[in-house]
């Protein structure tokens, strides 16, 4: 188990650089620069040399991803090109209100699909199968903008019980905590519950029919048994594996959600990065984003290997 | 095929029924609605539901119902064919790396790792830029897009699946790859992975929301539904059918397909145990 | 709905107003100041009028204290408080409140005294400008005369990547003359340079600043916090040099982009101030209790691009087509909810001093329409018309005109692109396009900037050396009713020959909570052209 950690550890250092390096080519193939971006309609050729000449960008490509690579290995990310500022300061300061967010979310959604899931799984045919079945598509169905927008309006223009903006820099207070995340926890976890709920359902009930399974029914395990006992532990796999996904989307999807509360996470400071050109940043973010991917799917990974016998003797 | 009309639940015949209605607007829905998708039928904004305009009107004054008829080929022909083309590729390459395992698993789980670090409104630009912007290129990326979550789920079943009994039994046998990746593997995961993609192809439809935002396939006055929801959120505080009819369509057709979906799946794992 | 109201208490002279303004806030009763308006030699029934206007104004006082929040249209990592790179209303919003220029815009965008107490020129070409004494920066050091050289000087270098370079260029030679005073030699003579000294990026900051990270100007608020893409927290000077400002102790600025997120912040509670909004949604914060919405009517337009030197601009019949094709009064119901005015495809909108009224309005006339149209042998030709969410209302703008094209058989299709990098790949590279252009300060300006021939914007790529002379004239003359022909005949030209069609000039619309206070119409942009910090106040 140590071993495959670590292998995963090795390959994960190997797919940054991949992403590293897919960003910044990427980042070459789009139309403008930092300097153009910054200058925007102001740009003329004069001020827009002026400024690649001190921003560096009139250094050749693969020079600057080489600095910049340089610059990583002594933990330098560089500075932003369009505020000068560390990238590591920016992304320190945003990095933990995403995970704030991200964690709250998680901690509200992954039980709540569970249960939903499970138990959907458990009756599986029957009209509470289908309620839930129906409410979690049409919930998942509805535009992730509409959903925390109608929230605002109902719950911080209407009854005024919460806020419309969350700025996560003036927390004092457990209520205030509450009124300032409920809104955007409850966005979402409308966005990401559907797909752990039927992940869920359909990984369990696809164990269930298995024969070990039936077998056990026929031996007289209760229903209950049956599913935490047996099909479960086999499920865990693709469950853990849906949830990994979708907290995935916690981080580097969230930007709507920013947007519309004003949440200073690190998903708007990339897509700022991007319309900026900001290399840097851009790099510095999605490298962010890679590593708490690998990190997830890789427990899913781990999670699965653990709880299944046969895998884990492989 | 028989066994599953037979089979046939009510929800089934709605969910049918709804996805066939669906389709046929995407045939159709150019020819049978009233207006032009941008025809300015009133100078009042945000019109409710009335006989003349069944959905309302939208918020330059267009008239909703045919804005929502047209832009139906655009949600389900772009989405489903989108969504195929992701839970198609993502399982094929899921299953391969689950069998074979080592380092074929490895090169495909780290280049679609890689892919799905990629910010998607990056990707989206620079395809824009490279491609331009019609909509079989928006139909490819949003395949791109979605392909690395589909293969995530194929590959976890699939490698579940694959260090089972039965199938452990069949390698010993002699059993080729080809079979049994048709025989015993894709049987026992089609469930879960259909159930995906129901679900990946919602992801679709609001994906496309703000893809055609940033300029890429469906151009104006054409909109597929989630842009037409998009466009019409300043109605929301007023309740607009403008803004609410194009959500409903979306929802409708998430639930056809879905309950389609557990009709195909249901009747074939039942045709198979019997 | 700009405060145009008279003044309540124009009816008193001065000394008397302060008098009966002073007694009414010491709590005077109704007795002693009629005593006080009779001493003063007024009949009693006048005096009672007087008093009711003038009850009122003390109502309308400005009260000190207090704390806003307050949501600008954007925010990003881009923020900066660096003046010379001011480029969204974020960033003018907050330099604002931080910094001075030498000279300030008023209402009729005319420059008023600021940081420079008083100027003259010669010819138009030399200029002195005598700087106000008693003025510290934030940090206590007080303003001189090589702290406005800096602060000018820095735009003429390429590596400041000023966005005001191109104005900045017209000076030679910047230099002190005494400690309180600075002489700006200009290479052409140029009779609005207090105008242009009145523009944000003119702020003056402190000699040898080169860190931007806070800000240390001599403005009303001093800056407590500034997080680009986050907020900013300003308070207070105590020691600002205008008397009895700033009323509010204290201002957050945000920005929330979205303009829905923007407009419930407002009717939440969240904000009490926001900028740009939706003439869409007038209605809706207008009926809500306790909340208003202030209008500013501006020159701010979203035009259309036909360039002249590709096809099928080239074709003149093919332009005037075009904007015979515009439908004004339906763009002005349909996209702006009339607010907003009819353009006649020249720049120069009602509201500016320099507006030629006598130039006839361009109809919207289909039967000229297609008769150019058909003139021009375009046909069936699909015609791409780029447009962006980057040029606000452009998209819609795009689809009328295609709604309108249809019935005289033009085919013009509408190519949305991103607003990501639309101004510099997309921006009148295209041989249909739209652009926005924000109000300029003056007409001198504006034309320089995106209609004279060699103007690095100059979007249509028109090109005429009679208009050139004119403009030059205009600049350099001193005689108003000369000065104002030169423009009305550049007017002219413009709207018979350029390639740019504007159909409609449209307002600039903020939405506040109706406690806050002294909201005025800068038309230079929105919230008072950026500076409503030191003017609002908060009533109990």
């Amino acid at each position: 188990m140590l071993k495959l950690v670590a292998a995963r550890i090795g390959l994960g250092i190997v797919s940054l650089l991949l992403v590293s390096l897919a960003i910044f080519a990427i980042t070459s193939l789009l139309p403008g620069d930092a300097a153009e971006e910054l200058l925007g309609q102001a740009a003329t050729r004069e001020t827009v040399e002026g400024l690649r000449a001190r921003l560096g960008l009139d250094l050749p490509g693969h020079l600057r991803y080489l600095n910049w690579l340089g610059g990583l290995l002594t933990g330098d990310f560089g500075r932003s090109l369009a505020n000068n500022v560390p990238v590591a300061q920016l992304i320190g300061s945003r990095l933990p209100n995403s995970l704030m967010l991200a964690a709250a979310t998680a901690a509200v959604s992954v039980p709540l699909a569970l249960a939903i899931g499970i138990t959907a799984a458990m009756w599986r045919g029957s009209t509470y199968d289908r309620a839930v079945s129906m409410l979690t598509l049409s919930v998942v169905s509805v535009p992730e903008f509409l959903v925390a927008t109608a929230a605002v309006i109902v719950f911080a223009v209407h009854l005024r019980w919460l806020s419309a903006l969350s700025a996560a820099t003036d927390i004092t207070s457990v209520g205030q905590f509450f009124r300032v995340f409920a809104l955007p926890v409850f966005s979402l976890c409308c966005v990401i519950v559907a797909q752990m709920v039927r992940m869920t359902r359909a990984a369990i009930i696809d164990q269930l029919r298995a024969p070990y399974v039936e077998m056990a029914v026929l031996k007289g395990v209760g229903p209950f048994r049956v599913v935490l006992r047996h099909a479960l532990p086999n499920a865990i796999g693709p469950i853990a594996n849906a949830v990994a996904l979708s907290l995935s989307y916690l981080l580097g999807g969230v930007i709507i959600i920013e947007t519309i509360f004003n949440y200073p996470g690190i998903a708007k400071l990339m897509v700022d990065g991007v319309s900026t050109r900001d290399l840097p940043v851009v790099q510095a973010c999605a490298m962010v984003f890679c590593a708490a991917y690998l990190a997830l799917v890789t427990t899913a990974d781990v999670v699965a290997i653990l709880s299944n016998p046969r895998l884990r003797h492989r | 095929m028989s066994g599953v009309l037979r089979r046939l639940s009510a929800g089934g015949i709605v969910g049918l029924a709804i996805l066939v209605f669906w389709v046929a607007m995407a045939l159709f829905g150019s020819v049978v609605a009233p207006h032009e998708a941008g025809a300015i039928v009133d100078m009042e904004v945000f019109l409710p539901v009335s006989a003349q305009f069944p959905f309302g009107t939208d918020y330059l004054g267009r008239d909703m119902f045919s804005r929502v008829l047209h832009g139906t080929r655009y949600t389900v022909g772009v989405a489903l064919i989108a969504a195929l083309i992701a839970s198609g590729s993502g399982l094929l390459l899921g299953m391969c790396a689950a069998v074979w395992g080592g380092w074929v698993d490895g090169i495909i789980s780290r280049t679609l790792d890689t892919l799905i670090s990629i910010p998607s409104k990056m990707f989206a630009l620079v395809v824009v830029a490279a491609f331009g912007s019609s909509v079989p290129v928006l139909i490819l990326m949003a395949g791109v897009i979605y392909t690395p979550g589909a293969y995530r789920i194929a590959r976890s079943l699939a490698v579940t699946v694959n260090a089972q009994d039965f199938v452990t039994v069949a390698r010993a046998r002699g059993e080729g790859t080809l079979y049994l990746v048709r025989e015993e593997i894709l049987p026992n995961i089609l469930g879960p992975v259909l159930a995906d993609f129901g679900l990946r192809f919602v992801y679709i439809v609001l994906l496309l929301a703000g893809m055609s935002f940033l300029g890429l396939g469906v151009q104006p006055p054409n909109a597929d539904w989630g842009s037409l929801v998009r466009e019409n959120m300043a109605g929301l505080h007023e309740g607009a059918p403008a803004v609410l009819m194009p959500a409903f369509a979306i929802a409708s057709l998430t639930i056809g397909v879905n309950l389609a979906i557990d009709v195909l799946s249901g009747g074939r794992r039942s045709g198979e145990a019997g | 709905m700009a405060n145009t109201k008279n003044d309540p208490i124009a009816a008193l002279d001065t000394a008397d107003t302060a008098r009966v303004m002073d007694a009414i806030r010491r709590g005077a009763t109704r007795r002693e100041l009629m005593a006080m308006l009779g001493a003063g030699g007024m009949a009693a029934a006048a005096a009672g009028g007087v008093l009711g206007t003038a009850k009122e104004a003390a109502a309308q006082a400005p009260r000190r204290g207090g704390r806003i929040r307050v949501s600008g249209t954007s925010t990003s990592t881009a923020d900066t408080l660096d003046p010379a790179k001011q480029s969204l209303s974020t960033d003018y919003a907050r330099c604002n409140m931080f910094y001075n220029g030498l000279t300030t815009l008023d209402g009729s965008l005319t420059p008023q005294p600021a940081l420079a107490e008083s100027w003259d020129n010669e010819a138009a070409k030399v200029w002195t400008f005598r700087l106000r004494s008693g003025v510290t920066f934030h940090d206590g050091k007080p303003l001189t005369s090589e702290d406005v050289v800096f602060s000018l000087a820095r735009h003429k270098d390429p590596a400041t990547a000023s966005r005001a370079r191109s104005l900045a260029m017209q000076m030679s030679e910047i230099v002190a003359t005494g400690p309180r005073e600075v002489r700006i030699t200009l290479e052409a003579p140029n009779a609005d340079l207090p105008v242009v000294l009145g523009t944000f990026h003119f702020h003056i900051i402190r000699a040898g600043t080169t860190d931007f990270t806070t800000a240390i100007g001599t403005g009303p608020f001093l800056c407590r916090e500034f997080q680009p893409g986050v907020r900013s927290i300003s308070v207070r000077n105590p020691n600002y040099w205008q008397n009895g400002k700033p009323y509010l102790d204290e201002v957050e600025f945000i920005g929330i982009p979205d303009e829905q997120a923007r407009v419930n912040a407002l009717l939440s509670g969240d904000v009490q101030l926001i900028g740009g909004v939706d003439p869409r949604s007038v209605r809706r914060i207008q009926q809500t209790q306790g909340y208003s919405v202030f209008e500013t009517k501006s020159g701010y337009y979203t035009n259309l691009i036909m360039r002249l030197d590709q096809a099928p601009g080239n074709n003149p019949d093919f332009v005037l087509a075009m904007k015979y094709m515009f439908d004004r009064a339906q763009m002005r119901t349909a996209i702006l909810r009339n607010y907003g005015v009819i353009g006649n495809d020249q720049p120069i909108d009602p509201s500016n001093r320099f507006f030629f009224p006598g130039l006839a309005q361009r109809p919207f006339d289909l039967d000229r329409a297609r008769f150019h149209f058909q003139r021009s042998g375009v046909g069936s030709t699909t015609l791409p018309v780029v447009c962006s969410p980057a040029a606000p209302n452009s998209v819609d703008m795009a689809q009328v005109l295609q709604q309108t094209g249809s019935r005289i058989g033009m085919n013009l299709e509408v190519r949305r692109v991103p607003s990501d990098g639309y101004w510099s790949n997309h921006w009148f590279k295209h041989p249909i396009g739209f652009g926005a252009i924000n109000p300029r300060p003056s007409a001198d300006i504006l034309l320089t900037l995106f209609f004279k021939s060699d103007a690095a914007w100059n979007e249509s790529a028109w090109r005429n050396p009679q208009f050139d002379q004119k403009l030059v004239a205009a600049r350099t003359e001193t005689d108003e009713a000369k000065r104002r022909q030169h423009y009305a005949d550049m007017q002219v030209m413009i709207h018979n020959e350029s390639g740019i069609g504007i159909p409609v000039f449209q307002s600039l619309l903020d939405g506040h909570s109706s406690r806050l206070k002294g909201l005025g119409a800068i038309p230079v942009g929105n919230l008072m052209g950026f500076d409503f910090a030191q003017h609002v106040w908060l009533d109990s």
